[in-house]
C-alpha cells in the first residue's frame, strides 16, 4: 500500500479561497434582484417617492391644504374640477385636492410607520418571551394574544376611539393595539424552532445566559421576519387608518387624510368624481406597493437566513 | 462508592469524571391516565481519567446522545450521580452550573447547525472567551491562538460559517470548545457528517490537542473504526445500558458480549472483505417498550432461559473487561474469542 | 475514449459514454460531471465511490434521466439495454422503473408518506406490468415476504412512517425490483441506517439482485461497503472517474494517489493502527468551473508542475477494465514515489 506524505507541492491548502461560495451582502443581492424584477422595482420606487413626498410636503405642495379658496368653489358652491390652478380640483370646502393628497400621504405614512413599529415592538417582545420561556408564561401570553386576536379589528378600534376620542395619537395607539398579535404569533413559532437549533444549545453549554442568547442568537434570526411583517403591516395600518377616517373617527379635520377624502368623495361621486378617484388611486397604489415590496423582501432576505447551507 | 459489580470501573485512584447509575427517563403522556416511560439511559456507570479517551459506541436507541446531553446538563438526569474531580455536579444550578460548564464542553455532530450563521468566527470564539472571563483586550490574541491550535489561518477569524467547509466548521467548533479551557470535551458524533478524507484530518487534530493539553475525551460514535483509532477505553451501549466495557484492545480483539461481536462483524471493512460475517437479525428495540430480561435476547444467537427473565448486570471478568451477559458470565467469562482477521 | 467503440456491448445493461452534466451558476456553467464513461454488464455489481462534490449521485440520476433542474446533460450519451436513452424525461418514463430502478438514501422521500405501502407497490405492478388488482396484491405480498417484512398482509395497509428506517429500505427495495429491472441503482442505500441494519439490507440487496438477475450500481462514500459488495469499483473525484477496476485489484494495488490516500485514511478494524491517520490536506473542490490540470493536484503528494497544466486522461492500464487518470500511474521513475512501488 502506498504510504504518502501530505501535500507535495507545498500549497497553502487551507488558506486557499473557500470552496464554498462567498455570500454577497444584502444590498448587493437586493440591487441585483431588483434589476430582474420590474414589479418589485416599481413598488420600491413608488415607496421611495411616497416617502419623499411626505417628507417634503411643505415644499412640494402647491397650496396650504386647509386653506379654503374663494375661487375654489363654483358660484353655486360646488367643487371645481381639475384645472390649471388646481391640478386635481377642489373639494366641497374649496380646498386644493392635490395639496390635501400630498399632506394626506404624510398622515398615512406617519400613522402607518409609527403604528407598525409600535405593534412590532410589542409583538416581538410578547412572542419572543412566550416562545423562549415556554410553560406557564407561554400559555398565559398566548391566550392573551388569542383573546385580542379574536376581536373584530374595526369594531374594536371604533369602540376604543369612542372611548379615547379621535386624534392622531389615539389612532396610532389603536392600530398598534390591533395588530401586535400577528407578529407575536409568528415570532413565537420561530423562536420555538430557533430554540432547538444546535448553535443555541452550543451557546447554552458554553454558559451564555438567557438574555444574551435571546439578544445575540435568536433576535438576529428574527429580523427578516420582522422586516417583512413590518412592511406588510404598514400597508394594513394605512388601510385601517383610512377606514377609521372614512368613518369619521380617524385623524380629525381639517387635517387631510386619504380616508376622510374618500368619505367625502363618495358623497360627491356623481358630480365631482375626482374627489373620490384621487385619494382612491393613491390608497390602492400605496397599499399595493407595500404589499409587493414586502413579497420581494421575503425573497431577498430568505437566503440570508439560511447562510449555512 | 464502589459497587461490587463494577470493580474494574473504579480501578483508578482518582478518575476525573465519575458517573454512577446515570438514568434519564422521559415520560410521554398518552392520555389522562396512561403514560409511557422511555428509558433512554438506564443506569450507566463508568469512569473517565484525565487525558484519556473513552469511546461510547451504539446504534440508534442506544441512548448515547442522551447520555452526552445529560452529562452536559442540557437534559436533566432522572437520577444517578455525576462527580467531577470528586465534587458532585449532578444537581448544580445557577452560578455553580456556569462554573461547571467551563470544565466540560461539547462538539456537536452537525457542522452546519452548531455555529450561528450570523456570527463570524471571531465573534463565535470571543463569545466563549467572554463567558470564561477573559478580558476583552486579550480576545484578539486568544482567537488567533485558538485558530492556530486547530490549524486554521488567522484570516479565518473574519469569515462566516457559510464561507467554511464542513471540516473547517468543525475545527471552529473545536476552537470554541477549547476557548474555555475545559478538562473534558464530549465529541458527539463530531466527525460523522464529514467526508472521509476530512474526517482523518479532524481526528488527527483531536489527538494532537489531547497530547498538547491533556484534555480528556468522551467520544461518542456509531462508527467502530473511528473509535478503535481514538479511544483508550470503549463502552458499548444497547438500549440505554452499557453491555460491554474494556480497553480498546480488549473490546475489539476479544469481544465478549454477543452484541459487540455482531456489531464488529457488521462493520464493512476493506481489510476484512469477503470474510463470512455473522449477521444479526431483527431490529433494535423501542426504548419505550424494551423486551423483558436482557433487552438483547430476541436477537441473540446465544440466548438461554434466564436471559428472557432477568436483566444481566455489568460485571467484571478476570481480565478486567466488564460485560452484562448471563451466558458469558456463566461460562466464567473466559471465552477468549479472537475476531478472525 | 469511447466505450461503445469497442464492439457491440451486447451484454451491457447500461453504457455511459462521455457523460457531462452541467449546472448554470453565477460564475458560468458548472460541470459537475465531466466526461464520465463506464458500463455495467448483465448481473454485474459495480460500485461508484466518491466524496461530496464527486458527482457520483448526479451520474446515477443522469442514467435515470432525473437530474434536478436547472441541471442538464450537456454532453455524452447513455445507452440503456442497447437503446440510446433519449434526453427527454417522457421517453425515459417508459423504461424507468421497469428496466432501470433506483433506491435512495432516504426512503421517506422516495416513498410517499401519505400513501399506503400496498398501494405504492401494486401501483407499480398494475401500471408497468398491467396486472390485475388481485394479481398485483398477491405479487406484492410475495415481494414483501421476500424482502423480509413481517406480516406482509398487514404491512400492505400501513403507511411508511410507522416503519423503521431499515424496514422502509426493504419496502423501497421491494418496489424497485417488482418489475424485474435489468439494473438496480442504489444511491447511498444504507448511509442513514445503523450498521447492523446496514449489513442486513446489503445482504438483501445481494440476494434480490441475484434472484432477479439484476445488475447493481451501488453508490457510496463508504469504501468498506463497496469493497464487500461490488465486483468492480469506479472512484470519482471532482466529477470524473479517476480510477476503476476489479475490486480486489483496485484495493490491493491502487494506482491513483487519491484512491490510495482514501484507503489509508480509514482506520482499519483489524490491523495495527498508526499514531496518525493518513489524511489528505485541503478539501474536495466544489464545482468544475475553474479546474485546470488535475483537480486533485493541490492535495496530491505526487504532484508535479505538469499536473497543474494538463488534466490526465482516463487510460487503460493493461486491461480495459483497469483504468487510471493520473500522469504518475505506471511510471516507476516518477519523482516523489516511495521506492519500490509502481
Amino acid at each position: 500500500m502506498m504510504n504518502l506524505p501530505e501535500g507535495a507541492l507545498g500549497f497553502e491548502l487551507v488558506a486557499a479561497e473557500p470552496t464554498v461560495l462567498n455570500l454577497p451582502n444584502f444590498w448587493h443581492r437586493a440591487g441585483k434582484s431588483l434589476r430582474h424584477d420590474p414589479v418589485a422595482l416599481v413598488s420600491v420606487a413608488f415607496i421611495v417617492l411616497l416617502v419623499v413626498v411626505a417628507v417634503f410636503a411643505p415644499w412640494i405642495s402647491p397650496y396650504n391644504p386647509v386653506r379654503q379658496f374663494p375661487n375654489g368653489l363654483t358660484p353655486v358652491g360646488a367643487p371645481v374640477g381639475p384645472s390649471s390652478h388646481f391640478l386635481l380640483g377642489t373639494d366641497s370646502a374649496g380646498r386644493d385636492v392635490l395639496s390635501r393628497l400630498i399632506y394626506g400621504a404624510r398622515v398615512s405614512l406617519l400613522v402607518g410607520v409609527v403604528a407598525t413599529s409600535l405593534a412590532s415592538a410589542i409583538g416581538v417582545l410578547v412572542g419572543a418571551v412566550a416562545g423562549y420561556a415556554g410553560g406557564i408564561i407561554e400559555s398565559v401570553l398566548m391566550r392573551l394574544t388569542d383573546m385580542v386576536l379574536s376581536f373584530p379589528i374595526l369594531l374594536f378600534s371604533i369602540a376604543l376611539i369612542a372611548v379615547t376620542g379621535p386624534s392622531t395619537r389615539n389612532v396610532v395607539l389603536v392600530i398598534a393595539f390591533a395588530y401586535w398579535t400577528y407578529l407575536a404569533r409568528v415570532v413565537r413559532g420561530q423562536v420555538l424552532s430557533l430554540k432547538e437549533r444546535e448553535f443555541v444549545t452550543a451557546a447554552r453549554t458554553l454558559g451564555v445566559g438567557h438574555s444574551r442568547v435571546i439578544s445575540k442568537h435568536i433576535l438576529p434570526h428574527l429580523m427578516p421576519t420582522i422586516i417583512v411583517y413590518g412592511t406588510l403591516g404598514i400597508a394594513t395600518s394605512i388601510l385601517l387608518e383610512a377606514s377609521l377616517s372614512f368613518l369619521g373617527i380617524g385623524v380629525p379635520l381639517p387635517q387631510a387624510s386619504w380616508g376622510e377624502m374618500i368619505s367625502e368623495g363618495q358623497q360627491y361621486f356623481q358630480s365631482a368624481p375626482w374627489l373620490l378617484i384621487a385619494p382612491g388611486v393613491a390608497l390602492i397604489a400605496t397599499v399595493l406597493a407595500f404589499n409587493l415590496a414586502g413579497d420581494w423582501l421575503t425573497d431577498v432576505l430568505d437566503p440570508a437566513t439560511r447562510q449555512g447551507r | 462508592m464502589a459497587r461490587p459489580s463494577s470493580g474494574h470501573l473504579v480501578s483508578n485512584a482518582h478518575p476525573l469524571l465519575s458517573v454512577r447509575d446515570l438514568t434519564v427517563h422521559f415520560r410521554l403522556r398518552r392520555g389522562p391516565k396512561s403514560s409511557r416511560t422511555i428509558r433512554a439511559v438506564d443506569g450507566v456507570t463508568f469512569d473517565l481519567a484525565a487525558g484519556e479517551t473513552l469511546g461510547i459506541a451504539g446504534e440508534s436507541g442506544s441512548g448515547k446522545s442522551t447520555l452526552a446531553r445529560a452529562l452536559m446538563r442540557i437534559i436533566r438526569p432522572t437520577h444517578g450521580v455525576v462527580t467531577l474531580d470528586n465534587a458532585d455536579v449532578t444537581a448544580l444550578k445557577g452560578r455553580q452550573l456556569k462554573v461547571f460548564r467551563r470544565r466540560m464542553q461539547m462538539v456537536f455532530q452537525d457542522p452546519y447547525d452548531s455555529l450561528d450563521p450570523r456570527m463570524s468566527v471571531r465573534e463565535a470564539i470571543a463569545e466563549a472567551l467572554s463567558v470564561s472571563g477573559t478580558p476583552r483586550e486579550k480576545h484578539e490574541a486568544a482567537v488567533e491562538g485558538l485558530l492556530a491550535r486547530v490549524n486554521l489561518p488567522s484570516s479565518f477569524a473574519r469569515r462566516y460559517p457559510g464561507q467554511l467547509s464542513g471540516g473547517q466548521r468543525q475545527r471552529v467548533s473545536i476552537a470554541r470548545a477549547l476557548a474555555v479551557s475545559p478538562e473534558i470535551i464530549i465529541c458527539d458524533e463530531a466527525v460523522a457528517a464529514l467526508d472521509v478524507s476530512i474526517r482523518a484530518q479532524v481526528l488527527n487534530l483531536l489527538k494532537d490537542i489531547q497530547r498538547d493539553t491533556g484534555v480528556a475525551y468522551l467520544f461518542i460514535s456509531h462508527d467502530l473504526s473511528t473509535l478503535r483509532f481514538m479511544a483508550d477505553k470503549v463502552a458499548i451501549m444497547y438500549v440505554g445500558r452499557v453491555v460491554e466495557y474494556g480497553t480498546s484492545e480488549q473490546v475489539f480483539t476479544r469481544p465478549l458480549h454477543p452484541y459487540t461481536k455482531a456489531l464488529i462483524a457488521a462493520v464493512p471493512s476493506v481489510t476484512s472483505r469477503g470474510r463470512a460475517r455473522l449477521k444479526l437479525s431483527g431490529e433494535p428495540p423501542d426504548p419505550g417498550n424494551p423486551p423483558s430480561g436482557c433487552p438483547f435476547h430476541p436477537r441473540c444467537p446465544d440466548a438461554i432461559d434466564v436471559c428472557r427473565v432477568t436483566r444481566p448486570e455489568l460485571a467484571p471478568t478476570p481480565e478486567g473487561q466488564s460485560v452484562a451477559c448471563h451466558v458469558v458470565l456463566s461460562r466464567g467469562g473466559l471465552e477468549s474469542h479472537e475476531v478472525a482477521p | 475514449m469511447s466505450l461503445v467503440d469497442s464492439g457491440p456491448e451486447s451484454d451491457a445493461v447500461v453504457v455511459v459514454d462521455s457523460l457531462s452534466v452541467t449546472f448554470p451558476s453565477d460564475a458560468g456553467p458548472d460541470d459537475v460531471v465531466r466526461r464520465v464513461s463506464f458500463s455495467v454488464k448483465e448481473g454485474q455489481r459495480v460500485g461508484l465511490v466518491g466524496e461530496s462534490g464527486s458527482g457520483k449521485s448526479l451520474t446515477a440520476r443522469a442514467i435515470m434521466q432525473l437530474i434536478p433542474s436547472p441541471g442538464r446533460i450537456s454532453a455524452g450519451e447513455i445507452h440503456v439495454t442497447g437503446n440510446v436513452a433519449a434526453h427527454s424525461s417522457s421517453d425515459a418514463a417508459r423504461w424507468r422503473g421497469t428496466t432501470v430502478a433506483m433506491i435512495t438514501q432516504d426512503p421517506l422521500s422516495s416513498l410517499n408518506p401519505l400513501v399506503r405501502i400496498g398501494v405504492q407497490i401494486t401501483e407499480m405492478l398494475r401500471h408497468h406490468l398491467h396486472q390485475s388488482r388481485t394479481e398485483a396484491r398477491t405479487r406484492a405480498i410475495e415481494l414483501l415476504t421476500a424482502v423480509g417484512i413481517p406480516n406482509p398482509p398487514r404491512s400492505l395497509r400501513q403507511f411508511p412512517s410507522v416503519l423503521s428506517g431499515g424496514m422502509r429500505q426493504r419496502v423501497a427495495l421491494a418496489i424497485a425490483i417488482s418489475c424485474n429491472p435489468r439494473l438496480l441503482i442504489a444511491d447511498e442505500p444504507t448511509t442513514s441506517l445503523d450498521v447492523t441494519i446496514q449489513a442486513q439490507v446489503l445482504d438483501l440487496l445481494e440476494k434480490m439482485s441475484a434472484e432477479h438477475h439484476s445488475a447493481v450500481l451501488l453508490i457510496s462514500h463508504d469504501l468498506g461497503v463497496v469493497a464487500n459488495f461490488c465486483e468492480e469499483v469506479l472512484v470519482m473525484y471532482a466529477g470524473r472517474i479517476v480510477e476503476s477496476g476489479p475490486t480486489d485489484e483496485l484495493l490491493e494495488n491502487p494506482q491513483h494517489p487519491y484512491t490510495a490516500a482514501l484507503l489509508s485514511s480509514v482506520p482499519s478494524m483489524t490491523e495495527d493502527l498508526p499514531e496518525r491517520l493518513t489524511s489528505i490536506a485541503g478539501s474536495p473542490p466544489v464545482g468544475g468551473v475553474n479546474i485546470r490540470g488535475c483537480p486533485f493536484a493541490p492535495r496530491c503528494a505526487l504532484a508535479q508542475p505538469q499536473c497543474l497544466d494538463t488534466e490526465p486522461e482516463l487510460r487503460e492500464l493493461g486491461t480495459p477494465a483497469r483504468r487510471v487518470a493520473c500522469h504518475a500511474a505506471g511510471d516507476p521513475r516518477w519523482p516523489g514515489r516511495p521506492q519500490g512501488t509502481s
